[in-house]
Parts: C-alpha cells; sequence; structure tokens
C-alpha cells in the first residue's frame, strides 16, 4: 500500500533522513520507535508531505505522491494525522472540530456529518462534550477529539505522532485503547511512540530507528526478545 | 497550486499598483503647467454651460459675506451668496453651492471642481496669475483689532508687536508689508480671536465686517479701522483662466451697481450700529443654542466615515499581510513598500493629494466623504497589515498543519482557521486603530466634509467664540470612543468564550 524508496530529508546541512526505504502493508500496523532525533517524526511528516522529501519516491496504492504533478490535497484526504500537541482548532465546539474538514473540504451536507461526528464521538467516548470547546477538555479528551477529527475525512491511513506524549500518565491508557480499537479495525496505522508496551501489544510490525536510518524492521515478539542490532538493544535496555 | 490562488490578489496588486502610480505623477502637475490648467478651463466652460449649471466655491465661515445658517436648515447664507444668486439668476443659470476650506479655492477653481468662487477674495496679482477675475465688486478696509486694555490703533504702533491674519488673506498679504511686525498666520478668525484672549498676539488685522462681529462678540477686544485701500484690494470673482463666462458676470454687476441692486444687498448684511448683546467674558454654553442640532448631525458623518475607513483598511491591510508572507518576492517587496511609504509621510499630505489630484489624473470629480474614506483606509491598512501580520504568526504553527493535514485547501485554511484566532490576538490593536481614526476624522474638515469637527469650525466662525464649541465636540467625540470601546469589550468577550 505505501511504498518508500531511498528517502532522504535534509535541513540546510543537517541530514535528518539517510534513505529510507519499505513497504507497508494494508491494514498493517507499524510501531516507529527509535531515540529521540532519529528521524522518526520527521518520516512520518514525509509521507503526507508535511515536511518535503528531499529526495526517493513515496508511493500510496500506486500513486507517486512526491510526483509534483498530483494533488497533493486529495492525496492528504486519504490520510489521517494525530499531532503530540494535538492541533484543536480553539475557536470552534468540539463538533464543528469535526465536521469542518467534511463540511468544508469533501462538501458533505452539515447534518449528515454531524450525524457521522457524533457516532466518531460515541466510538471515542465523548459523546457529553460535542458542544464543548477544547478549552474545557483535559489531554486525554483533546486527543480523542483529535482522533475523531482525522477519522472523519475516512482515511485509508493514519500517522499518529507521539499521540500519548503530551500527555498526563493516567490519561495514556484512554487514547492507547482508541488506537487499539482502530487496529483491531484494520486500518492502515504508522505510529511514533515511546510506549514499549502498546507498541508490543497493538504493533504488527516494529521499525527501529536511529540516527536517519531504518535500522531493524522486526515482529514485535521478536524485537522484544531479541533485537538483532546493537543499536536497538541498547535502546532496549535504556527504556525498559 | 497554492500560487494558483493566490491569482485573484493579483489583481488586486494591479489595481494598488495603478493608484499608486497614479498618484505619482501628481506631485509635478500640481504645481506646475499653467497651460494645461488653463485648457482643462476652456473645456470645463462650454460643457458647464451646456447643462445651465455653475458650481460656485466658497468658504462659509466668513460672515457676512458667506457662513452657514447653523440655526435654521444649514444652508450657506451672507453677501456673497445673494450676490452669487442674482447674477446666475440673470444670466438663467441654476446655482450650486460647494462648500471648502479657503485654502483649497484656488485649486478647485484650477481643477475644473467649481465654475467661479465667490469667497470675500481680493483680487490680487498673485491670484490674477493662476485664475481670472470679474471686476471688484466691494472694497473692505482693513482693521486692526486688539485687546481693550492694550489697543493699537495706527500702523506705526504695530512695529515691534505681534500681529496675527489669517493664512491666504488678503490681510495676511497687508500684515506682511507693516514694519517691524512679527507675523503670525493662522487657519480661521475664531483661532485669531483665541490667540488675541490668549495674549499670544498683540493684534490681528482682518476686515471690518469681521472686526465688527469680532468686538460685539468679545466684549474685551476693540477695532481700528485703516484707511480704505487703493482698489486693487477689493472683493471679486475668481474664475478659471480664459473663462468665457467672466465678460457675462462683469455685465450683471455693472448692472448692479447701476439700479442700485448692489447697495440693497449690501444693507442687507451690513445693517449700521447693531451692537451685539455683551457677554461674559467666561465660558457660556448658552452660545450652542440653537447649533446643537447641527452639531449632532456631523456624529452620523463622522461615524459613517470611521466605519468605513476601518472597514476599507482591515480588508485591504489583510491582503496586504497575506502579501508579506505569502512567500513571493513581488509581493512581499510590493507589501513592503507600500507600508514604509503611507506610513512615513503625513495622513493630511495623503488626503489633500488624493483630494485634489484625483480630479485631474482620472477625470473622475471623486466625493470629498470618498476621498476621505480612501486616504485614511489606504493609510490605516498600511497600520493594520503589519497588526495583523503579528496576528498570523502569533498562531501557533500546529494549526496549519493540523489544516493542511486535514486536506484544507490555503484560502479556507486561512480564512477559517487562521484569521479567527489572529484576530482575537489583534482585537485590542484594532479597536486602538479604531479610536484613532475615529478622533483623527477630525482631520478631513480641511477638505470640506461636513463631519463633527467642521461644524464646530463652522459654529465657531459664526459666534466667535471658540471654548464652548470645541468642548462640546470634545465630549461628543469622548462620548462616542466610549461607545466604540464598550462595543469592543463585547466582541471580544464573544470571540473568547472559547476560552
Amino acid at each position: 500500500m505505501i511504498n518508500v524508496t531511498d528517502l532522504t530529508k535534509s535541513f540546510g546541512k543537517n541530514e535528518v533522513l539517510k534513505g529510507i526505504s519499505t513497504t507497508v502493508e494494508k491494514g498493517e500496523v507499524v510501531a516507529l520507535i527509535g531515540p529521540s532525533g532519529s528521524g522518526k517524526s520527521t518520516f512520518l511528516r514525509c509521507l503526507n508531505l508535511l515536511e518535503t522529501p528531499t529526495s526517493g519516491t513515496i508511493t500510496i496504492d500506486g500513486t507517486a505522491i512526491t510526483d509534483p504533478k498530483t494533488d497533493i490535497a486529495r492525496v492528504r484526504q486519504r490520510i489521517g494525522m494525530v499531532f503530540q500537541h494535538f492541533h484543536l482548532f480553539p475557536h470552534m465546539t468540539v463538533l464543528d472540530n469535526i465536521t469542518f474538514a467534511p463540511t468544508q473540504v469533501k462538501g458533505i451536507p452539515l447534518a449528515e456529518a454531524q450525524a457521522r461526528a457524533k457516532e466518531l464521538l460515541a466510538r471515542v467516548g465523548l459523546s457529553d462534550k460535542a458542544d464543548s470547546f477544547p478549552s474545557r477538555l483535559s489531554g486525554g479528551q483533546k486527543q480523542r477529539v483529535a482522533i475523531a477529527r482525522s477519522l472523519a475525512m475516512e482515511p485509508d491511513i493514519m500517522l499518529f505522532d507521539e499521540p500519548t506524549s503530551a500527555l498526563d500518565p493516567e490519561m495514556v491508557k484512554e487514547v492507547l485503547n482508541v488506537i487499539r480499537g482502530l487496529a483491531g479495525g484494520g486500518m492502515t496505522m504508522l505510529i511514533v511512540t515511546h510506549e514499549m508496551k502498546f507498541a508490543r501489544e497493538a504493533a504488527d510490525t516494529i521499525y527501529f530507528m536511529d540516527d536517519g536510518r531504518l535500522v531493524e524492521r522486526t515482529k514485535p515478539e521478536q524485537f522484544f526478545a531479541k533485537p538483532q542490532s546493537d543499536r536497538a538493544a541498547r535502546f532496549l535496555e535504556q527504556v525498559l | 497550486m497554492n500560487r494558483k490562488k493566490l491569482l485573484p490578489i493579483f489583481f488586486s496588486l494591479i489595481a494598488a499598483v495603478v493608484l499608486l502610480l497614479g498618484i505619482g505623477p501628481a506631485l509635478p502637475s500640481g504645481t506646475a503647467g499653467l497651460s494645461a490648467v488653463s485648457a482643462e478651463g476652456e473645456d470645463a466652460a462650454p460643457a458647464a454651460g451646456e447643462k445651465k449649471k455653475l458650481v460656485m466655491g466658497t468658504s462659509p465661515d466668513y460672515p457676512p459675506y458667506e457662513n452657514v445658517d447653523a440655526k435654521n436648515n444649514g444652508e450657506i447664507v451672507g453677501m456673497d451668496i445673494d450676490i452669487a444668486k442674482y447674477i446666475t439668476g440673470r444670466l438663467g443659470y441654476e446655482l450650486e453651492i460647494a462648500s471648502m476650506d479657503f485654502n483649497g479655492l484656488i485649486a478647485a477653481l484650477q481643477t475644473g471642481r467649481v465654475d467661479f468662487v465667490m469667497s470675500a477674495m481680493s483680487a490680487t496679482d498673485e491670484r490674477r496669475q493662476n485664475v481670472d477675475f470679474s471686476d471688484i465688486y466691494y472694497v473692505a478696509r482693513n482693521t486692526i483689532v486688539s485687546k481693550k486694555d492694550a489697543p493699537l490703533a495706527t500702523l506705526e504702533s504695530l512695529s515691534g508687536k505681534r500681529v496675527g491674519a489669517q493664512l491666504g488673506s488678503t490681510q495676511d498679504l497687508f500684515a506682511e508689508t507693516i514694519e517691524g511686525a512679527e507675523l503670525k498666520k493662522l487657519n480661521k478668525i475664531p483661532d485669531l480671536i483665541q490667540e488675541l484672549n490668549s495674549g499670544r498676539i498683540d493684534a490681528a488685522i482682518v476686515e471690518d465686517a469681521v472686526a465688527i462681529e469680532m468686538t460685539s462678540a468679545n466684549p474685551g477686544l476693540v477695532m481700528n479701522f485703516l484707511p480704505a485701500e487703493s482698489d486693487e484690494n477689493g472683493y471679486a470673482i475668481a474664475f478659471p483662466k480664459n473663462s468665457p463666462i467672466v465678460g457675462d458676470f462683469n455685465g450683471i454687476l455693472a448692472e448692479m451697481n447701476e439700479n442700485g441692486k448692489m447697495d440693497d444687498i449690501v444693507q442687507t448684511w451690513f445693517p449700521d450700529g447693531e451692537e451685539k448683546e455683551a457677554r461674559g467674558l467666561n465660558i457660556d454654553f448658552s452660545v450652542l443654542k440653537g447649533y446643537i442640532p447641527f452639531i449632532l448631525k456631523g456624529v452620523y458623518v463622522t461615524l459613517l466615515f470611521t466605519l468605513v475607513s476601518a472597514l476599507f483598511g482591515l480588508i485591504w491591510g489583510s491582503i496586504l499581510s497575506l502579501f508579506k508572507i505569502s512567500g513571493i518576492k513581488p509581493l512581499e517587496w510590493f507589501a513592503t513598500a507600500y507600508t514604509s511609504v503611507f506610513r512615513g509621510t503625513p495622513l493630511l499630505v495623503q488626503l489633500t493629494l488624493i483630494y485634489y489630484a484625483t480630479p485631474q489624473l482620472i477625470h473622475y470629480e471623486i466625493p470629498a466623504l470618498m476621498a476621505a474614506g480612501l486616504a485614511f483606509g489606504l493609510n490605516s491598512a498600511a497600520y493594520l497589515s503589519e497588526t495583523i501580520r503579528g496576528g498570523i504568526m502569533a498562531v501557533d504553527k500546529g494549526q496549519r498543519e493540523a489544516a493542511i493535514a486535514l486536506g484544507v485547501p490555503y484560502r479556507k485554511m486561512m480564512v477559517r482557521i487562521i484569521f479567527p484566532q489572529a484576530l482575537r490576538n489583534i482585537l485590542p490593536a484594532l479597536v486602538n486603530e479604531c479610536v484613532a481614526l475615529l478622533k483623527e476624522s477630525s482631520l478631513v474638515s480641511v477638505i470640506g466634509v461636513t463631519e463633527l469637527m467642521r461644524r464646530a469650525d463652522v459654529v465657531r466662525s459664526i459666534e466667535f467664540r471658540s471654548f464652548e464649541v470645541l468642548l462640546f465636540v470634545a465630549a461628543i467625540y469622548y462620548v462616542l470612543v466610549l461607545i466604540l470601546t464598550s462595543f469592543a469589550r463585547m466582541l471580544e468577550r464573544r470571540l473568547r468564550r472559547s476560552d
């Protein structure tokens, strides 16, 4: 479904991604782990072109999104993204946050979009918050709304950029449960995370990144039992 | 992709460039080219003849020659007006009166805004270089007005004194010939009175009719007539160079002098021995009696003007701020240059240029209120574009990323996501700008827009009293600002309900 070939990304002289190639299958759940500064987030942000790759190609369902002729906005509609700091629109209610893109981008009638938004809110357990403003919500609630907002565009792929890193510990679980639910539903997902337990349980594949390279790409049970590289072993030693 | 969407913005850019280029060449053409101006006069006159309507320019702050009848319907009345009505009536024209500042009258003739000027204007040699004059219809005597406790009666006594005169008036020219006097030029007669009363000048040179009114309204002042000057200082009707109607006017003037009509009119406006009731020295708000409805009508004009220029400034300022963050170099340069020019030159200069240059450049008779709205809008946009840019930059970068990730197009993202948040950030600054606009609107009285300040000036010129009127309009401005501020507070509360 997603094909990445020789992807590099530099910010000025600083080469953050040093040639990444991989394939993600439909329905596959990938957990990206690795030390900070290893390029996990940059890799994720390249997949919906929030960062423009310096070289290499990314193909989604046969469409080369790195080709300048491709309509990026259409591609982005198929890719949902959830950020570490939620980025809800603070001047809109929860319901308006969720219906904004479907009505404004896809032209779905408001009533239909609202009905769908309410279903999504029920799914993330926030039916009672439809008319609240984001400032009234806890971090965990905000992140669940952000997930619902992305899902409202009915994407084929979901990208999560450290979705629980900005949360108080007691709120991590409610968010992870929602993501776990999505994984069970067959969504293709890439998740940058520091939650090792979650990565082990929910992911189909672990990508271990270090210094701009995809060092290891294995099943979680194998990765956590016996990592192939020294660097991964050292990393696991530090975080577990 | 994003560049295509900026296409409509390009069009407004082009329009703005055209406007800016248009103002540029106005600078030389405003001062030079007598031949071009006179050619224009020739064009305008026959056209005016066809429509059988003549527009007369006058500065209605000089009773009894011309002033606004503020106590009644606000019409312009006076001796000059009666003479003009008589002449145009006899020649079969319809008369339309255009009110403007005395200093702008000659420019109005040259730009064809008016067909002739009657405003107690003396036919001086300087003026003759730019306009044509009719025969003299009235000769006024120069008069020294001074304080009762330090009276000055003769020209000789003025040596070494500070002497005031109205800028651009005949007395201004006359005062320059007084030996040893230090001359101070002021815009309006009421300003002269204030300067006299506060002791900043020792005497004012005005003409007889004005002196009579000044002294009767201000018992602390006395007047001394000077011997009548030669005929060359008499009042005459001014026309554009080579205007074909001068001869017709002269014919009727001669007829009026013969049949006694002129004397009748002069008698109506210069009644013998009339003495106004002397008032107390201090502030007396009963002066305002009868003028209040007239002044209050200015509130509507002031508010309309503020609203139009604020809206225009906000929209154009938003577009400029988008230029500045567009990442497209020519747009960025344009917006930066625009801001630099409009912030770096005085508003009053911009206003005057736009008002007088537009008719000459694009042959559009821009109404004073529109010229004022345009000038203030263009100026305020320069300031607002920086404020708005700051507001946009202050919106969290993540907002943009979230919108992009959802596939929201650039324009919708700016309008629906970024702007509302930026607006909330800059609301206090916007309110400041509106308050400033509201108060600065008093500047537009110079081009004759009859807003609050202009109306106050009118009343000052009739009553020859200043403090009462000025305090009254100051209070009105203050109340307007209070109302505006409380509206803004309501709006801010509404915008902050999401906090």
